[in-house]
């Protein structure tokens, strides 16, 4: 409690207060992100239930090897992070262990990015973007294709915006400009996290598994 | 202080262990959901990937975001989440399945 008065700040009388009105903050953020994609996933659904044999057709050109790995790497993202957040609201005096794992964090963020970045490549090196030279010719697959590239490009944006705010804590916490242990900062960071990682779950069956077993 | 060191080294294994556990499920219902999108079983092949994305967002919430253990407010406000997202799909599938 005493290494905590120094991170204490405005309004708040209490520590304890501050990091639960911080915590029940970025739960009502993810509460709306829900939605935000949720509402994405549901035009996908109308749209898939309108046209399941182009959509299976469609599913089947994604690179189920990418997108599979870029899972994993997410998965295992959100493992670092969920060591660095517990550690640091333990306060264990583990800033090493905090560091480092949000330095994995940050690090395997942007290889997410860069697995993408591949993909993307080839999606577009096999006409796979809606337009008059699409690849395909089964009517809703230019549909599939246009959420594709919507939604994963929001969930890119969306992930990006998590590793700039990482990154932000990690070089803080090295220069000594940010006490990490007991630091709600790094907790409300780690559920922004973890969403960016839930949204990819729901996102991998959708895109890359249609149409395997046809 | 070596006792010290050695509590922390401890906790520290506590929360690997702890956290990797839940890793690995997770990496299981990857490979199971990845195996099962190639058996031909009709509309059971598209359920079981969601079903399996159910349970690996499940483990994130609960375990690494810890919902499972933090307060009632926390809970109703990620709940609020998915009852209006609830009411969306309900109320939009049963236009859209309820069509011809």
């Amino acid at each position: 409690m005493s290494e905590a008065t120094g991170l204490l700040r405005e309004p708040w009388e209490y520590f304890e207060r501050q990091r639960g009105a911080g915590k029940f903050g970025i739960w009502v953020f993810v509460a709306s992100e829900v939605l935000f994609f949720g509402a994405l996933m549901l035009t996908y659904t109308v749209c898939r239930i309108d046209h399941q044999n182009a959509f299976a057709a469609a599913g089947r050109e994604t690179n189920i090897w990418y997108g599979t790995l870029n899972t994993a790497i997410l998965l295992t993202s959100s493992l670092t992070m969920a060591v660095a957040s517990q550690a640091a609201a333990a306060g264990h005096h583990s800033r090493r262990l905090v560091i480092s794992c949000l330095a994995s964090t940050a690090a395997l963020g942007l290889g997410f990015l860069v697995v993408k970045a591949f993909e993307y490549k080839e999606d577009i090196d096999k006409h796979l973007v809606p337009g008059a030279q699409f690849a395909l010719h089964e009517v809703g697959a230019q549909l599939f294709f246009g959420l594709y590239w919507l939604i994963t490009g929001v969930h890119a944006i969306h992930l990006t915006i998590g590793i700039v705010l990482v990154v932000r804590l990690a070089l803080l916490g090295q220069l000594g400009k940010l006490q990490l242990d007991e630091n709600p900062e790094v907790e409300v960071t780690g559920l922004y996290w973890h969403l960016v990682d839930i949204v990819w779950i729901f996102l991998y069956p959708l895109i890359y598994l249609p149409g395997r077993a046809s | 202080m070596s006792s010290e060191g050695a509590k922390l080294d401890r906790n520290v294994w506590k929360l690997w262990r702890r956290n990797g556990a839940i890793w690995a499920a997770l990496l299981v219902l990857l490979t199971l959901s990845l195996a099962l999108a190639y058996v031909p079983m009709g509309l059971l092949t598209p359920a079981a990937g969601i079903v399996i994305a159910v349970a690996k967002a499940g483990l994130v919430i609960l375990l690494f975001m810890e919902l499972a253990r933090a307060k009632p407010l926390l809970r109703l406000a990620a709940l609020s989440g998915v009852v209006f997202l609830t009411a969306l799909f309900a109320l939009t599938l049963a236009d859209v399945l309820a069509r011809q």
